[in-house]
């Protein structure tokens, strides 16, 4: 019981954090420029983390020492949590609370909080407006991924993603809920502030909240946000894709297929659109997507009555 | 010593280059960035090699030794076609573009692997001025107006807000001349509400932008047009990379840079075209319409693609008879904001190839010496001049974002009048197709 129910899904929780962060960097530099400028992909980013790991970590001039010490590891943390919250079977879960979807929604908040700390400790022009930036996003992002979420729990009748996952046995929520995942999906390059949605760690603030990071906490920084993609990948895949559901393979290796096919795509999205603009981008937000949230949660409920 | 396998790793990692760019270089930071084995980036923080090239001017050495000790130990610099601080002992001086690329990867190698030790400071690790501030938290005075803690104003609300009357306190910082987003040589004195520009006074002028020689070299005889219109191309291209990287686009960027070393009178970028419209994904990455408009007064003294992104059909090729014979019309857009300025570029990197095609056919060679249409604007006895005060006037306003696309929009420095020397001179197309 100690070794299923604690020690392994505990040990899940860590491996995919690490070796899905190495699969993040791999797949970015494939789906970047298909060609190998930088020597072989595979070896590229162990390369990179290791120069990271030799390097001076840097301070600015007078930061907020707490936070800017602990928000690299504050994020990772909170992909750590939610990684533990992914059901892999009925039975192998990190944390099987019945609240697991309101526990990812305040990761989701949290996320918020700890990227504000990151740009405004350090104490920085650019980094200070990275984290505007992220607030002003974070705020549009939110309600969203809350309706959407509330959406594949109705037909559950449960907040518990073991629930949410046993509820697709007969249909599948991106098929059932069909604006679900599309919105989530950019709920999750807001969380993760990527491509289009990374209005924190951009180029034209040369690097954002992390303009001042060097050596290992610019490291736990990276690994944390690739970490945090994954995260959102398996919980995609959870609500949206059956989770473990499907034929001939065991649970955990659908699981892993799915989440590997979310990550894909949005580091697909990643690569291939530009950054939007900070203020079409909460246009598009509350304007178009908030309502989209509406009308799919309205849907959810009506497809959960008559399938009832 | 012996290597740790972290070190021996860490050397298979690519070179981080922060380039400080000085007066008169040729296209090297495009080189560069389609070199294998370097990666350039935007802050000093994140690289391991500092590489300094060009002239940098006496003023600006005080700046540039900030910037140097910014990076993070281990960290080397490498100086090109300029003179090393007296203070390094033992700098690394690579002179000849083709040993650049290979010679900044080779001494990240070297830091790693630990046959080259980390440059020491330049400066004192101390505050730029001394602590004048009180109470506990260094708030910097009594009670809660503060005080100039470190010679600097707390932020607090000086000015009204410019957008939607939503008042913050205001931040005053300076950026620049080393500043990747921004012209060479640039500093700018920049106030800040939230994330928008409430005020941008250059300190600083940028240094004078170069063209490819063969601009001068039509100064001087005529000069086959088909060459003048590849050039002319390459620049764009260039500019539209610079500007893409800007947006958040490097995939589209180092797409868009490597068509440069591909130019022939046969090319033509449909297909980059096509990617940066589709969808309306360029609108989505640009400014909202109207936003870095400039007026035709800015517009005609700032001259060449910016003044026709404004429907001024200005352009001294017009009065070419030979360009007149290939059919050639100033192309022109009419809002004159930054969007405008941006298409403007893709318009006439399109009509240069047809040019270039053209004239390749026709043997053509240019018609008038006197006056020249330069990338930057037109070239006659006048000649653009440093333009640079003028984003004083548009970038307020802006968010930060946009002030930055704004500000890749416009060729604000003056021309340089004299043709690159050696090494730069060959630092054209070539060597980018090459890389």
């Amino acid at each position: 019981m100690i070794l299923d129910q604690l020690i392994l899904p505990w040990l899940l929780a860590w491996l995919m954090v690490g070796l899905g962060a190495y699969l993040v960097a791999v797949l970015d530099r494939l789906l970047a420029t298909g060609s190998a400028r930088d020597g072989s992909v595979w070896l590229a980013p162990l390369a990179s983390a290791a120069w990271l790991m030799t390097q001076q970590a840097t301070t600015t001039e007078a930061p907020d020492a707490p936070a800017w010490r602990l928000a690299p590891a504050l994020y990772l943390a909170l992909a750590a949590t939610g990684l533990a919250l992914v059901p892999w079977s009925p039975t192998l879960v990190g944390v099987d609370l019945a609240t697991s979807l309101v526990l990812w929604g305040s990761l989701e908040a949290l996320a918020t909080v700890v990227i504000f700390l990151h740009g405004w400790s350090a104490n920085a022009h650019l980094a200070l407006i990275g984290a505007y930036r992220y607030v002003a996003l974070g705020l549009s992002y939110l309600l969203i991924s809350m309706f959407v979420l509330i959406g594949v729990a109705l037909p559950a009748e449960s907040l518990r993603l073991t629930e949410v996952v046993a509820a697709q046995t007969s249909l599948w929520h991106v098929v059932s809920q069909p604006l679900g995942l599309p919105l989530f999906l950019m709920v999750g390059l807001g969380l993760t502030f990527w491509g289009p949605l990374d209005l924190a760690d951009s180029t034209d603030l040369s690097g954002g909240t992390a303009v001042e990071r060097s050596g290992p906490p610019r490291l736990v920084w990276a690994l944390a946000r690739a970490a945090m993609l994954v995260a959102f990948s398996a919980i995609a895949a959870t609500a949206f894709l059956g989770g473990w559901l499907g034929p001939w393979l065991p649970g955990p290796a659908w699981l892993l297929i799915k989440s590997l096919a979310v990550l894909v795509a949005l580091l697909w999205l990643g690569r291939r659109l530009p950054r939007f603009a900070p203020e079409r981008c909460v246009t598009l937000m509350w304007v178009v997507l908030l309502p989209l949230s509406f009308i799919d949660l309205i849907w959810a409920g009506a497809v959960a009555l008559w399938m009832a | 010593m012996a290597v740790s396998w972290q070190r021996r790793l860490a050397a298979h990692a690519p070179a981080a280059v922060f380039l400080a760019e000085g007066a008169r270089i040729g296209p090297l930071r495009e080189t560069l960035a389609l070199s294998p084995g370097i990666r350039l980036v935007d802050t000093p923080r994140h690289a391991s090699v500092l590489l300094v090239a060009g002239d940098i001017p006496t003023g600006w050495r005080d700046d540039l030794r900030r910037v140097h000790d910014q990076l993070p130990a281990p960290f080397a610099s490498v100086w090109c076609c300029c003179e090393p601080f007296e203070a390094l002992h033992d700098p690394i001086r690579i002179d000849t573009l083709e040993a650049l690329p290979q010679g900044v990867a080779e001494t990240h190698r070297e830091l790693m692997l630990g046959k080259r030790d980390s440059a020491p400071r330049l400066q004192p690790d101390e505050p730029p001025n001394p602590w004048e501030g009180l109470g506990d938290d260094g708030h910097g005075g009594e009670g809660m107006m503060g005080g100039t803690p470190y010679g600097r104003p707390m932020a607090m609300n000086m000015q009204d807000d410019l957008r939607d009357g939503l008042t913050l306190d205001t931040l005053t910082f300076r950026l620049g001349p080393f500043h990747s987003g921004l012209p060479p040589g640039l500093q700018a004195e920049i106030s800040l509400q939230g994330d928008l520009v409430q005020a941008w006074t250059v300190t600083r002028k940028p240094f004078a932008s170069v063209v490819e020689p063969i601009f001068h070299a039509a100064r001087q005889a005529p000069v086959p047009i088909a060459e003048l219109e590849l050039s002319r191309a390459r620049h764009h291209l260039r500019r539209l990379y610079r500007g893409l990287l800007v947006a958040g686009w490097p995939r589209l960027a180092e797409r868009t840079l490597s068509l440069t070393g591909q130019l022939s009178p046969n090319s033509d970028i449909t297909a980059l075209r096509r990617s940066l419209e589709r969808g309306g994904l360029w609108r989505l990455a640009l400014p909202e319409p109207g936003r870095g408009v400039l007026d035709e007064a800015q517009v005609r003294e700032l001259g060449g693609p910016a003044v026709r992104a404004a429907g001024i059909d200005e352009d001294l090729r017009s009065h070419d008879a030979h360009y007149r014979r290939l059919g050639f019309a100033p192309t022109c857009r009419d809002a004159g904001d930054t969007a405008a300025r941006w298409r403007q570029w893709l318009d006439e990197i399109e009509q240069s190839l047809w040019l270039a095609g053209q004239a390749a056919r026709h043997d053509l060679k240019t018609a008038e010496t006197d006056a020249v249409e330069t990338p930057r604007g037109p070239w006659t006895d006048a000649f653009p001049h440093d333009m640079s005060d003028l984003l004083g006037q548009v970038l307020p306003g802006l968010e930060w974002g946009e002030a930055m696309l704004t500000l890749a929009s416009l060729d604000v420095s003056a021309l340089d009048l004299h043709p690159l020397e050696e090494p730069w001179q060959r630092s054209t197309g070539d060597r980018e197709g090459r890389a």
